[in-house]
């Protein structure tokens, strides 16, 4: 167990490495200048072009961000002149965070939920319910779900704020919009896998063995069942936590997630950067926790690994 | 057997509905409570607001944008104050002119920062000369050009101590400048930058000087209480010097990214002002009011092009005669701008008036030509010996804004629809169009704008002079440029005005550019807030002397 865990942090660092570095070549590819506004003049701009290094040679550019990137330190915004894009993060993302978890705890649990009915009533009218759930909740976008709770919900019953997030009650409204999708997605992978695994020869058995139906479900079905869920839940839980563009837009939340779109249309290298490294680390940091569960569920994973 | 298991789901979704019930994450401050209308409940005077642009500093230096020097027009106070045009002593309580115009002495009455330390004349020196240092890196520095050796110290060959602005005691401020500058006193009492600072707590916090509220002392009329989490708080500052006619104690901004969201926010009342989103202007029509902003949009037209029929000054004529602006108006805007022929916006003080009630526009008419279209086409195509109009292709070069692509799309249509030429639109993102297409003059045709930063027509018909560098055309008129020369030279404010309209006069007969519009800003405010001021240079909404009846 020991190896397979190091092996797996050794390779997200080196895969965090690698992204680092292909970011931070990347962004300089981009057409455009990181400072531009209609009224600044290219005095202005050459000042501000070696206030942030940019004259000096690209490799020692990228060796002074790498070390500064050991301590843990990400650099000046080049729009927000004065902020620093580990502040940026710090303020904005327990926001993020605090929405994500909110939807992911509204999602898994009602999506597992509907998942186990759909498939514990397959054919019937429960199952074409949740399965119709499933199909509203991943076809329409996440604006327009937005827009809509928001609509009739804050201004035309006036039962929960329109936007900001100050409260309990002003999270409810961009909580369950961001957690349709999700919900969606788990119900439908859940439903499909229980239904897979029903067939299988243990449940057979247990069923021979004059099981409850009750036990079977619950010790069985949904222990094994539940697997591929985890799988799309890595990357989910990374997006989900890292805040949400659309979403935090609509809702006027000072999350994260404006500042992936913006740093990119305002070429706001350090911003990209830091926003890619943050998010690119939380995505290895789950994925590798999946793996880890994976191996503590499933024992035939750790020694097929060896 | 059912019932158990609906037991079990119905503890999982308690479970999940507990766990989502978690506290939010703190707000900061001590205002967290945000909106709603505690404020009133207290007795408190409170104004709140939106703004759809996030501030890019706290920092007067180093502000940017519109909405930066929105925030610092009411935490600072300059020498004088500008509101609405109307300029008045701040900090300074009186001063001399010399007689060339160069040499300002200015006063400095009693006044104190909002940590009760004296407001000195050393603190504006330090400040300008902070603002042209290129050590400091402000995207704004060019501001400073004014000052005596302003620019020269902005490109590194002179040092800031050179700078023409010297503190001769506490209370004595004298500032040279490189020109005469009859504006000079109403862009001080509006731009931020020439606000003053506090050297101890500059040198304090150093990079992180006014990264957030409390990392900086105020001098004007409110302090920031709150910077975090989009949401800004000013407070009423008990030491500013005119403190009697503040009537508010607080006010709100928010950062709503979505002018949607802010609308549905004053719907819901949780706003007392709002800018209507151009989509919705038809639907709020009656329900809002308008003011001009000072933007004027236009297309540039690279005159030193590869593409010849642009060096023409034929063709670029016929390009201005063949627009109905009325007609572009509504197709790309959906008639809620100002069709506009000119340059200079005409809100701008002139002669005691506005520039456009002191002086007869002479411009391609609003509802366009079409024979003077035709003619001057022939005599384009016949100077080029061009044969059919078809054979002329140009390419307009626009943002990839929604808005802007609907606008380049409309006047493609009403060029080939007129002219019978080609017209190619190509997309480019914002940091592309000012980071390299216009300043590289990498372009045929150019959607862009312009909003003056002081209340003079020279910042707009700047755009043309030769070696100017927001001359993105790349026109060289060698009258234009001796004329624009000497403006700056001039005293008599009267006869420096009408220098400047014969400047503008001589870039439409030029065909330098098509202009096209001037913006209008449709906005909802509470019926019960008054003393709202609204400009047209460098800042929008002015809310420094607002009221909200009890």
């Amino acid at each position: 167990m020991l190896k397979y865990v190091t092996k797996r942090v050794v390779a997200a660092i080196l895969t965090v490495f690698a992204l680092v570095t292909i970011v931070f070549f990347l962004v300089r590819l981009m057409p455009g200048e990181p400072f531009t506004s209609a009224k600044l003049t290219k005095e202005v701009a050459e000042n501000m072009n070696s206030y942030y290094g940019f004259d000096k040679p690209i490799l020692e550019q990228y060796f002074t961000y790498m070390g500064n990137l050991l301590h843990g330190n990400f650099g000046y915004s080049m729009k927000y002149t004065n902020k620093t894009v580990n502040y940026i993060i710090g303020q904005t993302f327990p926001f993020s965070a605090d929405l994500g978890i909110r939807a992911l705890c509204l999602a898994v649990s009602l999506g597992l939920v509907l998942g186990i009915i759909a498939a514990r009533n397959r054919g019937k009218k429960l199952d074409f319910a949740c399965v119709l759930i499933a199909i509203v909740g991943t076809s329409i976008p996440d604006f327009i779900m937005g827009a809509l709770l928001q609509y009739f919900f804050g201004i035309k019953w006036g039962l929960l704020p329109v936007a900001k997030y100050l409260g309990i009650e002003y999270t409810i409204l961009p909580a369950c919009a961001l957690a349709f999708y999700t919900l969606a997605s788990v119900s439908r992978i859940m439903r499909s896998s229980m239904l897979e695994v029903t067939s299988q020869d243990y449940i057979k058995t247990a069923r021979s063995k004059g099981l409850s139906e009750l036990r079977i479900t619950c010790k069985h079905q949904i222990r094994n069942a539940i697997m591929p869920v985890m799988t799309v839940l890595g990357p989910t839980v990374a997006s989900v936590l890292t805040g949400t563009f659309v979403i935090e837009a609509i809702f006027a939340i000072p999350g994260m997630g404006k500042y992936y779109v913006e740093s990119v249309n305002n070429n706001d290298y350090a911003m990209i950067l830091g926003m890619t490294v943050f998010y690119g680390c939380f995505l290895v940091l789950c994925n590798l926790i999946v793996d880890i569960l994976y191996g503590v569920a499933d024992p035939r994973v750790r020694i097929g690994k060896r | 057997m059912k019932k158990r298991i609906l037991a079990a789901l119905l503890t999982l979704a308690m479970t999940a509905a507990m766990v989502t019930g978690c506290s939010t994450p703190s707000t900061g401050g001590d205002s967290g409570e945000g909106g709603g209308d505690s404020g009133a409940a207290s007795g408190e005077k409170v104004f709140r607001y939106a703004t759809n642009t996030e501030p890019t500093t706290l920092d007067p230096t180093k502000g940017q944008s519109i909405g930066d020097n929105e925030i610092q027009h009411a935490i600072t106070e300059g020498l004088t104050r500008n509101t609405a045009g109307e300029v008045k002593p701040g900090i300074a309580e009186k001063w001399e002119i010399s007689e060339d115009g160069l040499t300002y002495t200015f006063h400095l009455r009693d006044a104190k920062w909002s940590d009760g330390e004296p407001i000195k004349a050393a603190d504006y020196e330090f400040s300008w000369k902070r603002l042209v240092d290129p050590e400091t890196a402000s995207p704004y520095a060019f501001i400073g050009d004014y000052l005596k050796n302003g620019y020269a110290i902005e490109t590194g060959e002179k040092d800031p101590s050179e700078l023409g602005v010297k503190a001769i005691d506490d209370k004595t401020l004298e500032v040279t400048l490189e020109n005469p500058t009859s504006y000079f006193l109403s862009l001080i009492g509006s731009s931020g930058q020439y606000a003053p600072l506090r050297q101890d707590i500059v040198e304090e916090y150093g990079t992180d000087f006014a990264a957030t509220a409390d990392k900086n002392v105020y001098s004007g009329p409110f302090k920031m209480t709150k910077s975090e989490n989009n949401e800004y708080i000013f407070e009423k500052n008990e030491n500013y010097w005119d403190v009697d006619s503040i009537k508010l104690d607080r006010c709100e901004l928010s950062y709503v990214e979505k002018p949607d969201t802010q609308l549905s926010m004053y719907e819901a009342g949780d706003l007392d002002y709002v800018m209507v989103p151009s989509a919705y202007v038809p639907d709020y029509k009656d329900k809002s009011e308008k003011f001009m902003n000072g933007n004027v949009d236009f297309c540039y037209i690279n005159s030193q092009s590869e593409n010849k029929v642009l060096q023409n000054k034929d063709f670029r004529l016929a390009l201005n005669y063949a627009i109905s602006r009325k007609e572009y108006n509504d197709l790309a805007n959906t008639g809620i701008y100002e069709p506009f022929n000119g340059l200079v916006f005409p809100g701008l003080q002139a002669k005691g008036k506005t520039y456009g009630e002191a002086y007869e526009m002479k411009s391609y008419p609003i509802e366009g030509d079409q024979e003077q279209a035709k003619s001057h086409l022939d005599a384009a195509m016949k100077e080029l010996n061009i044969a059919s109009p078809g054979d002329i292709e140009i390419e307009l070069t626009t943002t990839d804004a929604e808005s802007s692509k609907k606008i380049a799309e409309v006047i493609q249509e009403l060029w080939q629809k007129s002219l019978g030429i080609k017209v190619k639109i190509r997309q480019v993102t914002y940091a592309e169009i000012y980071g390299n297409v216009f300043p590289e003059h990498d372009f045929e045709v150019g959607y862009g704008g312009w909003g003056a930063d002081y209340d003079d027509p020279y910042s707009y018909v700047e755009l043309f002079k030769g070696d100017s560098s927001y001359n993105y055309s790349q026109f060289v008129n060698k009258d234009l440029d001796e004329l624009l020369v000497a403006t700056q030279k001039e005293t008599d404010t009267d006869k420096r005005m009408d220098m400047l309209k014969e400047a503008e006069q001589l870039i439409l007969d030029e065909g330098a550019f098509v202009p096209l519009q001037a913006r209008n800003i449709f906005y909802m405010l509470d019926e019960d807030t008054t003393g709202i001021n609204f400009y047209y240079c460098s800042l929008n909404i002015d809310w420094v002397y607002a009221d909200v009846a009890q």
